[in-house]
């Protein structure tokens, strides 16, 4: 069992609040990621969970036991820091015995947990080598193996991957995600790394300045982001954000004019007031080159060409910077302008505070609301 | 001139610079070493002369009669326990100043740095008749005591200062999985400060080994009397022997030579590789 609630959660150092108020439920199984950009309070917030920062205000529940005043070891919770954290003078076996033997448990149960966790993170030829003589990936499952032989209720994971190499870090990530099916314990995990967040999470909680912006799965904040700073960090390249000023509500939505492609209507709820400053966001790979209902001209400064497709960077004719995803595109030039376009479905419409407008359409994918 | 030459010249000229300064560093200690192997004849020969034969018998003058014996075994019942337990100490002051939080850390933490500064000198009185009322005067307590007092203040911000550099993911993982402070202290801090404490430890031997004036005040007792305080008067019985007094004078500093060596490695060995990234 592992579910964690957090109650009018805050954290300030001195008169600095770098967590806000935060009301958050992480089921008992669930795989939830912590993400947003450096500074926004996500280790701060793994922190308090552990128990290494002292909690400020509101309550953390664990189980339904309020821990805000309970030692990190008596929480049920395990870390696996960013540095792995190894104990550099003990070999590889010493270091996954460590919780075991500060709990005391007899000789025999410390071997076989070990080898437990040894054999699910093949660590069974390095037990008696110390951490210097181990790869980066090696070190990093150490730090896992350390983690999981103490059967916590609750995996606290911050940045594990971030100093793995691109294709060390693809292959972890699908390593912890096989662990996290294997154990069915409760992982938040912290990453700056929206790729992990969108591949590994049940559930994303995305940050900003202390406050949480939006949570839900990936797919529902990948197509109904609840702002235009989810809908920015989410995705890659990033959305693009035209300007567009609203001419009326109609029954398909709310009709504006955006500069250089004439008039459109997005299908979303709610209205829009004459003369109103909306951003429309339209994701690179929703582009299409010289199709699609809305069209503009864009002309392209750089092409990288990736075989199957091409990402165009370049610059609407209002001067508005574009990236664009698309498919083919070989005979794209720098400097030779095109017609790319979209569907209006497609799109997503942010008001001038950021707040998205509710989308009513969801192109491909069955995403709850 | 190309660019490769340049350099070699400059390396060159680099090279008879460091080569000096060693030669100026070696060379009084050679003749040291030279002069305690002479008889009184080979010295009038001239001091850079290679003596006809080498005559050990001035060390086995200087140990015996000049009771190097005596003082050296008193020198090694003071070192060991002034630095043993000055180590100990320091580990435990250090680890609290370096991680746990108590009433006037910051004014303790001054007030040792104060006794860092004082002079052996400025307290030396009143710490005689401290010893006197107290009993202890021509005993070893009068002479590790007070070094034990006056070494802690050293080791206490040299052990924070090197528990400071410690990853604190370490520590805090060792937290996480349920460590109590004594057990982080032992079994994960202690490991990786060995180099540290090697150092400390060096410093306060030869610190210790060299001091002068407390064995000099607290102890009037020949039979009590350390290296340093040992040759002082062993000048005074000797003046006309130079070579059994450079033999002296090579006991003294023999035993910091020694340690040197043993301990110097592990100032340099780095024990934190891999312990992160």
């Amino acid at each position: 069992m592992g579910k964690l609630e957090f109650a009018g959660l805050t954290k300030s150092f001195g008169h600095a609040k770098v967590i806000r108020e935060t009301d958050l439920t992480v089921e008992d199984g669930e795989f939830v990621v912590f993400v947003g950009p450096s500074g926004c309070g996500k280790s701060t917030m793994l922190r308090m969970i552990a128990g290494l920062d002292e909690i400020t205000g509101g309550e953390l529940r664990i189980n339904g036991r309020v821990v805000n005043d309970v030692a990190p070891v008596d929480r049920g919770i395990a870390m696996v820091f960013q540095s792995y954290a190894l104990y550099p003078h003990m070999t590889v076996f010493e270091n996954i015995a460590f919780p075991l033997q500060v709990a005391k448990l007899p000789e025999a149960e410390i071997r076989r947990r070990v080898a437990e966790a040894a054999a699910v993170l093949k660590l069974e030829e390095r037990l008696a080598h110390k951490p210097a003589a181990l790869s980066g990936g090696q070190r990093q499952r150490v730090a896992i193996g350390r983690a999981i032989v103490r059967e916590p209720a609750v995996f606290l994971f911050d940045e594990p991957l971030s100093n793995l190499d691109a294709a060390l870090r693809a292959e972890m990530r699908v390593e912890l995600t096989r662990l996290h099916a294997k154990l069915g314990t409760t992982m938040i995990y912290v990453t700056h790394d929206q790729v992990e967040a969108m591949t590994m999470a049940d559930k994303i909680v995305v940050l900003r300045d202390g406050v949480v912006e939006q949570v839900g799965s990936p797919l529902e904040l990948f197509h109904r982001p609840a702002n235009r700073f989810v809908a920015g960090f989410l995705g890659n390249p990033t959305m693009n954000f035209l300007p567009a000023e609203a001419t009326g509500t109609a029954a398909g939505g709310i009709a504006m004019r955006l500069a250089g492609a004439g008039e459109v209507t997005v299908p979303v709820e709610g209205g829009a007031a004459p003369g109103e400053a909306l951003e429309l966001g339209i994701r690179p790979d929703d582009l299409r080159l010289g199709a699609g209902e809305v069209r503009f001209r864009v002309v392209p400064e750089v092409i990288e060409q990736l075989g199957n497709q091409s990402v165009v960077y370049g610059a609407a004719e209002t001067g508005q910077a574009i990236c664009a995803v698309v498919s083919g595109g070989f005979g794209l030039r720098p400097g030779v302008a095109a017609e790319f376009g979209f569907d209006p479905a497609a799109a997503h419409l942010f008001r001038q505070d950021g707040a998205a407008c509710p989308r009513r359409v969801v192109p491909g994918a069955t995403v709850a609301a | 001139m190309t660019d490769a030459s340049r350099i070699a010249a400059r390396a060159l000229g680099f090279r008879a610079l460091v080569w000096g300064f060693t030669l100026m560093t070696i060379v009084p200690f050679g003749l040291l070493l030279l002069t305690s192997v002479k008889s009184k004849q080979d010295l009038f020969e001239g001091a850079f002369v290679l003596p006809d034969r080498i005559h050990w018998e001035n060390y086995v003058t200087a140990w015996v009669d000049g009771h190097f014996s005596v003082y050296f075994w008193n020198s090694v019942l003071v070192v060991v326990p002034v630095v043993g337990v000055s180590v100990l100490l320091g580990l435990l002051t250090g680890f609290a100043f370096a991680f746990l939080s108590f009433p006037f850390k910051k004014t303790i933490f001054v007030v040792l740095t104060l006794g860092m500064m004082v002079p052996t000198e400025a307290f030396i009185i009143p710490l005689y008749y401290e010893m006197r009322w107290l009993g202890l005067l021509n005993t070893y307590a009068a002479l590790i005591l007070p070094q034990i007092a006056m070494s802690v203040p050293f080791a206490t911000l040299f052990m924070a200062s090197a528990m400071q550099q410690l990853p604190r993911d370490i520590l805090e993982a060792a937290l996480l999985d349920g460590a109590p402070r004594g057990l982080i202290l032992r079994r994960v801090i202690l490991p990786l400060m060995r180099p540290a404490i090697s150092s400390l430890a060096l410093f306060l031997f030869i610190w210790t080994w060299n001091e002068f004036l407390i064995p000099l005040v607290l102890v009037n007792d020949d039979s009590l009397r350390t290296m340093p305080l040992g040759m002082l008067f062993f000048q005074g019985r000797y003046t006309v022997n130079i070579p059994v007094l450079t033999a002296g004078a090579v006991l003294v500093i023999l035993p910091i030579i020694v340690v040197y060596l043993i301990f110097q490695r592990k100032f340099i060995e780095g024990l934190t590789a891999g312990a992160s990234k």
